[in-house]
């Protein structure tokens, strides 16, 4: 059954590594917005300084581009190998290398914030706001986020009563590997709840002077990022669903594993209409050009981390890729970014732990 | 309506967005009796301390512009109290603008046509 973990493994790799190339690293920065989480300046495009704007996009492009490459290359590869007790953790630690990406990324944009001070780019730091819209614009219908994740509630209870033996039926699965099998989802679904609310209440963007086009283009993205929340909802409880169902009849592992490849399937489609439906809505909609930029280049480490004392918010927009991310600067931010911090190292640290100890078997 | 903040400004933010909320009521940008959004909300839309706002928000209380209660929040006023007179800080600030734009050579008729426009 190795296979299909090879199967799910690339499915995840493979899509995410090209996708984050894609978004990262555009083909025509000169007319993007944002240049490696840099804000576009004219006079990058003027005598010297377009000649090493140019230098700095190529070379970070290229950066990106081998690394890319190499990661592509590495899991078609891992697909065909043999499989051996290192393997899985060779698949996990392909995943860690999806991070390698950001590197020529954030050199890229280092190298930028220094062309700007090179060139005399002085800081603007005008915002605007628009007081007509605030706190209504909204995308977000709360039932169809929660309904799903009830029925994945449901059950996990269903799950935990059935192995501590209150309905008197015995799954066919070991004990508790329903239980432990439903709190995993259920946890995913306990971080999505918070996340796409919190997208629904983000800053509302404004790209012109007329408060209704502002007021569209916010509820057009939040409606983007409240249809992936719910369809990945969806995804994750019919999963759980299903999964359970399979495991309470049947100990085949061949069923649970081909029931995850079409899970993460799903996740990776929606994932990508998401990205795709994103790039309708800033492609749909022009900025008024009227409407000076603000330069908080400066407050996005390596282009990617959001860390401004001054801003009292705690999510702000991406500058990578679509979607939100945290006030670094924030309390509450500085509690989610090391805690997230410590998951990803930690959960390393236990999966070369295992695999050392042998614990770790396909 | 747009309001426009700029951090490296003399201006105190919270003056900014009473000034700019001010030539909105003038304007008609913000309609008579036109609800505000609540002092948390803009706070966090702006990315601003609640106390900023909130300042903001006292001071058009006490200059009549808005009103504010518990159950609907900040509203602009009705009737604004129309003394027909020019504050003495407005006349001075009048004054400063009109002597510098003789010194930078615009002319009496430039001016006026710039009143009319703003009026």
């Amino acid at each position: 059954m190795t296979w299909i973990i090879k199967l799910v493994m690339f499915i995840c790799i493979v899509p995410t590594v090209i996708l984050m190339y894609i978004l990262g690293f555009s083909k025509n920065p000169g007319k993007k917005n944002m240049i490696m989480g840099v804000r576009d300046n004219p006079k990058f495009h003027e005598g010297k300084g377009q000649e090493k704007f140019d230098t700095i996009v190529s070379s970070a492009r290229k950066g990106g581009l081998i690394i890319t490459a190499i990661v592509v290359i590495l899991s078609i590869v891992m697909l065909f190998l043999p499989v051996n007790g290192g393997t899985l953790l060779a698949w996990v630690l392909l995943v860690f290398a999806l991070f390698l990406v950001a590197v020529p990324y954030g050199k890229g944009n280092t190298e930028l914030k220094n062309l700007k001070k090179e060139l005399g780019i002085t800081k603007s730091g005008v915002t605007y706001t628009d007081i007509t819209s605030t706190n209504t614009v909204h995308a977000l219908k709360l039932p169809w986020l929660i309904l799903p994740n009830a029925l994945a509630l449901i059950s996990t209870i269903a799950a935990v009563l059935i192995d501590f033996g209150v309905f008197g039926v015995t799954p066919a699965v070991e004990k508790y590997a329903l239980t432990v099998m439903s709190l995993s989802f259920l946890f995913i679904a306990a971080i999505m709840i918070p996340i796409a609310v919190m997208m629904d209440n983000a800053r509302n963007m404004v790209i012109s002077r007329d408060s209704s086009i502002n007021a569209n283009y916010s509820r057009a993205k939040k409606k983007t990022w409240a249809d992936l929340f719910i369809a990945m909802s969806w995804a994750n409880a019919l999963y759980l669903i299903a999964n359970s169902v399979l495991m309470f009849f049947t100990d085949s592992e061949a069923a649970v594993l081909i029931s995850t490849l079409g899970y993460t399937a799903v996740i990776m489609a929606v994932v990508v209409i998401g990205v795709i439906n994103q790039r309708q809505v800033e492609n749909r909609y022009e900025r008024d050009t009227e409407l000076e930029l603000q330069d908080d280049d400066d407050n996005w480490l390596l282009g990617m981390f959001y860390y401004n004392k001054n801003d009292t918010r705690l999510n702000v927009e991406k500058r990578l890729g679509y979607g939100g991310t945290i006030n670094l600067a924030h309390p509450a931010g500085k509690v989610i970014g090391i805690v997230s911090a410590l998951i990803l190292i930690g959960s390393l640290i236990m999966i070369i732990y295992l695999n050392v100890t042998g614990q770790l078997v396909v | 309506m747009i309001i426009r903040i700029d951090e490296y400004s003399d201006v105190p933010i919270y003056m900014q967005i009473r000034n700019q909320i001010v030539m909105g009521i003038s304007s008609g940008e913000l309609k008579p009796g036109e609800q505000l959004p609540t002092v948390r909300a803009l706070a966090l839309e702006i990315g601003i301390n609640t106390m900023t706002v909130s300042k903001t928000y006292q001071l058009l209380k006490q200059e009549g512009y808005i009103m504010t209660d518990r159950k609907n929040g900040a509203r602009v006023r009705e009737n604004i109290t129309q003394s027909g007179v020019i504050s003495e800080e407005n006349k001075t600030e009048l004054r400063r603008i009109v002597s510098e734009a003789r010194l930078s050579g615009v002319g009496k008729d430039a001016l006026k046509k710039l009143i009319d426009e703003f009026y």
